[in-house]
């Protein structure tokens, strides 16, 4: 594609920067209305016990208090904070096994119950008041503890603690033969850890009833259409009667595309008929939403001596915590992902999901991939060293191909993944570092690699349809309708870029009305890297819709048909003689003040369902040092290399794919989400415990972008958000071994863990 | 406990209000002045999302009691701009991509402001050291690293 | 929790008003400096204080002062940054500069003090184990007296010091470096604004040749900040080399009495004490005088 493009490709202020940077830009939090409650949780201090009995009578008395509830002022019907089970074409991957409030405390920090009270002091008050008595229970906080005979059983239905085993659905071949016809085979585990995405803003959600009923919802969230939608189902009140307001939300990482306080926060505003705003502090956002999902995970990889995988099988052991979650579909991601990576004839795997007492596992930025790769991409690495190969030259030989399925089983679109792992070697000097001679000193140089596809939403398995409208305003200028929510990935601004290039207009004639369950239609949500590919795909057309009519009004006024003219800097010019030309302006002033009765709604409006699932490519190289004194580690290099097909912005993408690089490192040898192995309470329950990577922490994060349109993207864009995180895990762990010698079974890679692996080594 | 009447100096603007001692200078900032740019995040001290400067000097205002402020000059983010002339380094975070979710910008672009108030020329470890007590989850902290050097090159082009 | 619960604030503007107050209140009370560590700590209701003594309104406190070859001292309310940032100490004192530039906020120490953080008494403070190889002294005031408090008698156990209940620290005593004296302050941590793992602070007082005098401290290996005597022994009178260095390691490693929490291991940190004494000896062998 050669096209000249004005807008698109273009390093624009991010849509809404100059909000955030003079603090006049509102989250949640910072939204005030008249009479507004403070709504507050109250959790349980016991990781397993029965709710004997609650009295909530001095609480309610408690002068200021204007609701207490407990599970007897909530609809009784079970639900999943992930929302899943209304988009999944699978619905039955998710298990329903939670309440509003719960009604028994499966962990420390189960919400039991809330008050909604005129300030923050007399709502701490009550909650005081509240007098429960528990029945307490056996606790588990270990998965092999908690599906042994005779351990405490935490729901009814999950005999042993299991709630799910479920056989890889997709899976092709035979492993037996596969592993058979191997040369060489290589088995390993890993158990990851419960990075917690610890989003700057903490948990937040206003609900608010008017005179005649209409609920009113404020919420950062990802997908707050599929939220009105649970809040109907639960509450019983039709979607139309229910408006999200989603705006600035102070980060989502896929985590915020569960419901979070709105169920609660409703049930409040519902009993005491007033408004109610539910703040979570930094503890209760550390304990109450989800972490990324824990496995413990073990694979088996076969191959041929030159390098050609004959067989991947891999077995997960999900370790969901109290409540089920995404339990599956995180697990059902991290099965297609390993057996999808590679061309491989025969694959198999199978999940296992285990209760136990402690905080939920849910679905963070990456969503069960970077945990795949972590796995596999170690295996392939184990395996070169066994058959005597570049790790790299053995990726190669089994990269997909043009045409191949992909992770989704849709096929590639471009062939990039190669091109990208060459260019970053010779980036970083593979080569020369790969065979570096082993120092003698203290600190031990190493590299390493991992490659990834990802993809551009959650089709075919998932509802990702959006809708789009634009109108034109008497100016010529547009609004442009979006109904989603605004986490910093700056989709609107990428939107209003890809609107403009098609309607002939400036990045700044572009207006967008979002968030709002009111003013746009439906659209499933920013997750899975679905934005900019799907939403931009729709803008495109609804762009389109606005053109033509512009167009076809313009050729009456200038005297041609609609084919011989062109759009751009405003004005609709005819091709072959420019200067014969009219503004949009004047266009669009025209289709409303017309004294001739020619009036027209110049309006686009567009959905868009994908049927193609462009996948994000690219491989990371990781340069580090271990220090065999102390078992630190450190990233001296990282490098990723990364295709994203077209960017609409520049700086939207490296922005993105930075901020991933960063979520990894902290996720490979930092964030240690910390259980008390006795009492299962979290003990990193706050910044200063669970430690967030600062500027010292972090290497120089070198982001190196390919640039290859794909044929269904939006100019030939895919999706952006989650795929720097992807490869991160792997290739550090894999330069650590090239380094040292040793693999870390657990995460975070810790100097602990390390200097135990090189003494164990040494013996 | 009781309530004092207290004078504050806020972004050049004297303010008279009860304030209970109990009361920290972010939540009279949010709370009281409807000043929401302050972000409050962890409530510790650690994530610097509610920096402003008090007397110049930058202030985690979780951990700050308001009467400990009263009669000192305070720079909230809202104080920078003026309508829509913004501070260079609000124009540099802009420019260089350095705000995503924008929480943390506030606080970031206040310490920002005390750093180049301080050192006007900052080499590229003065501005990681300067910054490390403000988190930021989004941005993996390149771009904005870049716009504080931007905005001390346009600052010391320009003035301001 | 979100806010802070209701107390009584006051802001006397005497010392001895605020010990008063602190004889008045007994253990309801407590002292307002910096308040980096207690408000926080009181938001999570770690700490209840229903009466809070602002000294911040005090004159005099904020101090940093040589003395001509005589020390160096510094008062209450003397921030974090204000010590960084004093020459004198960069100069003469570079153990405890190193120990409070590795704290990475910089708002942390514009706003922190270093007697409020001695007075939080956490065996993780690494401005406490340097101070505690500097012969610091605190200054104290109660209500009928003043007194001095060497720095090896402040600590008893982790959050309690020796302070009696009408008592405040006043101001910390460095006595100017003997002659000869070489300091390393070295410590390990997860990210850069956390608590260290393990932090070593030495000073070797060097006399023709031979080591007269080795003080090391070691933070976040025991319930308080403690000098490795032990190891102070073997060193004292002999040569430093290699073999000495490795043995007073290993006697302070002995010292040591590590828990496994958050943020390692008993294990490694009773390994690491050894490892980060070696390597703070093997430094006094190379930095410049003093």
């Amino acid at each position: 594609m050669t096209q000249e493009l004005s807008v698109v490709g273009k390093r624009l202020p991010y849509w809404a920067a100059q909000d955030k940077a003079t603090g006049a830009a509102k989250y949640t939090a910072d939204i005030k209305l008249p009479n507004l409650l403070v709504g507050r949780v109250l959790t349980s201090p016991h990781a397993h016990a029965v709710i004997k009995k609650i009295d909530k009578s001095a609480a309610e008395k408690l002068p200021g208090v204007e609701a207490v509830i407990t599970w007897e002022d909530i609809p009784h019907k079970l639900f999943n904070p992930n929302i899943q089970d209304i988009t999944l074409h699978m619905p039955q991957a998710v298990i329903k096994d939670a309440y509003i409030i719960s009604e028994k405390a499966r962990f420390v920090g189960d919400v039991i119950g809330a008050v909604a009270a005129v300030d923050e002091a007399t709502a701490e008050q009550a909650l005081g008041l509240i007098k429960v008595e528990y029945d307490i229970l056996p606790a588990v906080f270990d998965m092999a503890e908690a599906m042994k005979p005779g351990a405490p059983l935490i729901h009814d239905f999950a005999k042993n603690n299991i709630s799910m085993h479920m056989n890889f659905p997709v899976a092709w071949g035979n492993v037996q033969d596969g592993f058979q016809q191997a040369d060489v085979s290589v088995e390993a585990a890993f158990q990851t850890s419960k990075q917690h995405t610890a989003q700057l803003e903490p948990l937040s959600c206003i609900a608010q009833f008017d005179a005649s009923g209409r609920l009113t919802v404020w919420s950062p969230n990802q997908r707050f259409f599929i939220v009105r939608s649970k809040l109907a189902e639960l509450f019983d009140i039709p979607e139309g009667r229910i408006r999200v307001i989603s705006h600035h939300m102070g980060g989502g990482f896929g985590k915020m595309a569960d419901m979070g306080a709105e169920p609660i926060c409703v049930a409040l505003a519902k009993k005491s008929g007033k408004p109610v705003k539910v703040q979570y502090s930094r503890e209760e956002d550390l304990f109450g939403t989800w972490t990324r999902e824990a496995y413990i995970e073990s694979g088996k990889l076969g191959a041929r001596k030159d390098g050609t995988l004959t067989a991947l099988s891999m077995s997960i052991l999900v370790h969901s915590g109290a409540y089920f979650n995404r339990s599956s579909a995180t697990a059902i991601v991290t099965m297609g992902s390993f057996t999808g990576l590679y061309r491989c004839p025969n694959v198999a795997a199978e999940m296992t999901a285990v209760y136990t007492n402690i905080p939920c596992s849910g679905g963070s930025r990456g969503y069960g991939v970077p945990e795949a790769y972590y796995l596999l991409e170690q295996l392939v690495d184990m395996t070169a060293e066994k058959i005597g190969m570049d790790p790299m030259a053995m990726r190669m030989k089994n990269l997909k191909q043009l045409g191949d399925p992909g992770l989704v089983g849709l096929p590639l679109e471009t062939p990039t993944q190669e091109k990208c792992i060459r260019l970053g070697a010779e980036k970083i000097g593979w080569q020369e570092k790969r065979s570096r001679k082993k120092e003698d000193g203290n600190i031990r140089r190493g590299i390493g690699m991992a490659t990834y596809l990802d993809v551009s939403g959650g089709q075919p398995f998932d509802i990702q349809d959006r809708n789009i409208e634009i109108k034109i305003n008497e100016d010529g200028s547009a609004n442009l309708y979006i109904g989603i929510s605004d986490m910093g990935q700056n989709l609107l601004g990428a939107s209003a870029q890809i609107a403009a290039e098609v309607m002939g207009l400036r990045y700044e004639d572009i207006h967008i009305v979002y968030g709002d369950t009111d003013y746009c239609s439906f659209d499933a949500g920013t997750y899975a890297n679905s934005g900019c590919y799907q939403i931009g795909n729709a803008v495109m057309k609804a762009a389109a819709e606005v053109k033509k009519l512009i167009l076809e009004r313009a050729a009456g006024k200038l005297g041609v048909t609609p084919d011989k003219l062109d759009i751009r800097d405003r004005r609709i010019l005819v091709r072959d003689n420019p200067s014969k030309s009219v503004s949009i302006g004047e266009i669009s002033k025209d289709c409303i003040y017309n004294h001739a009765g020619q009036h027209l709604n110049i309006f686009g409006k567009a959905s868009f369902s994908p049927a193609q699932n462009p996948y994000p490519t690219g491989a990371v190289f990781a340069d580090v040092e271990v220090n065999t004194e102390t078992g630190g580690v450190k990233v001296a290099r990282l490098l990723l290399v990364h295709d994203a097909g077209r960017l609409i912005n520049p700086a939207t993408v490296e922005g993105q794919l930075q901020g991933a690089m960063a979520l990894g490192i902290g996720y490979t040898l930092f964030e240690d989400y910390y259980i008390n192995p006795r009492t299962g309470v979290l003990e990193s329950n706050n910044y200063n415990t669970y430690k967030l990577p600062s500027t010292l922490d972090l290497p120089e994060l070198e982001v190196e972008l390919v640039e290859e349109p794909t044929p269904s993207g939006p100019f030939g864009a895919k999706g952006v958000g989650m795929s720097g995180i992807m490869g991160i895990p792997a290739a550090i762990a894999n330069a650590i071994y090239h380094a040292c010698g040793v693999r870390i079974r657990e995460m975070p890679i810790t100097p602990e863990r390390v200097l135990k692996a090189l003494k164990e080594k040494v013996v | 406990m009781k309530k004092e009447i207290c004078n504050f100096r806020i972004n050049g603007r004297p303010y008279e209000l009860l304030v209970a001692p109990n009361t920290t200078l972010s939540d009279l900032l949010r709370e009281q002045l409807d000043l929401t740019g302050t972000k409050c995040s962890c409530g510790v001290g650690e994530c610097g999302s509610c920096t402003v400067l008090v007397d110049g000097k930058p202030t985690l205002s979780c951990s700050t009691l308001a009467v400990t402020a009263r009669d000192k000059d305070i720079l909230t983010i809202e104080g920078l701009s003026r309508g829509t002339e913004l501070h260079p380094i609000q124009k540099a975070f802009i420019d260089h991509g350095a705000i995503q979710c924008g929480y943390c910008t506030p606080g970031m672009i206040i310490m920002a402001k005390a750093l180049l108030d301080n050192n006007p020329a900052p080499t590229l470890e003065e501005v990681k050291e300067a910054m490390a007590g403000n988190i930021c989850r989004c941005t993996g902290y390149v771009k904005i690293i870049d716009a504080v050097i931007a905005a001390a090159h346009m600052m010391r082009k320009g003035g301001n | 929790m979100r806010i802070l619960k209701p107390f009584e604030y006051f802001e006397p503007v005497t010392v001895s008003d605020a010990v008063g107050l602190l004889a008045t209140y007994g253990d309801k009370s407590r002292i307002l400096a910096g308040g980096i560590d207690l408000i926080p700590r009181m938001r999570r209701r770690e700490i209840s204080a229903d009466y809070l003594i602002s000294i911040q309104k005090i004159p005099g406190l904020d101090y940093i002062q040589e003395q001509e070859n005589a020390g160096l001292k510094f008062g209450a309310l003397a921030r974090l940054y204000a010590l960084e940032n004093f020459k004198g100490i960069k100069k003469n004192y570079p153990g405890l500069h190193a120990a409070i530039h590795q704290i990475s906020s910089i708002q942390t120490k514009h706003m922190g003090t270093a007697v409020g953080n001695l007075c939080v008494a956490t065996p993780a403070s690494d401005v406490a184990t340097a101070l505690l190889t500097l012969g610091a002294e605190l200054t104290v005031s109660g209500v009928s007296r003043e007194r001095k408090i060497p720095i090896g008698q402040f600590f008893l156990e982790n959050n309690r010091t020796s302070l009696h209940g009408d008592e405040m620290v006043t101001g910390v005593n460095l006595p100017h470096p003997p002659n000869g004296m070489r300091t390393a302050f070295l410590n390990l941590f997860r990210t850069h604004s956390d608590i260290a793992k393990v932090s070593v602070a030495v000073a070797v007082v060097f006399e023709d040749g031979l080591c007269k005098e080795a003080r090391i401290a070691i933070g976040a290996a025991a319930p308080t900040v403690f000098r490795a005597v032990n190891a102070e022994k073997a060193l004292a009178g002999r040569k430093l080399n290699s073999k000495m260095i490795d043995e007073a390691a290993k006697i302070a490693a002995e010292e040591t009495r590590p828990i496994t929490d958050m943020r390692s291991t008993a294990e490694y940190r009773k390994s690491m004490s050894e490892l980060l004494v070696r390597k703070a000896l093997e430094r006094t062998l190379e930095s410049p005088k003093v």
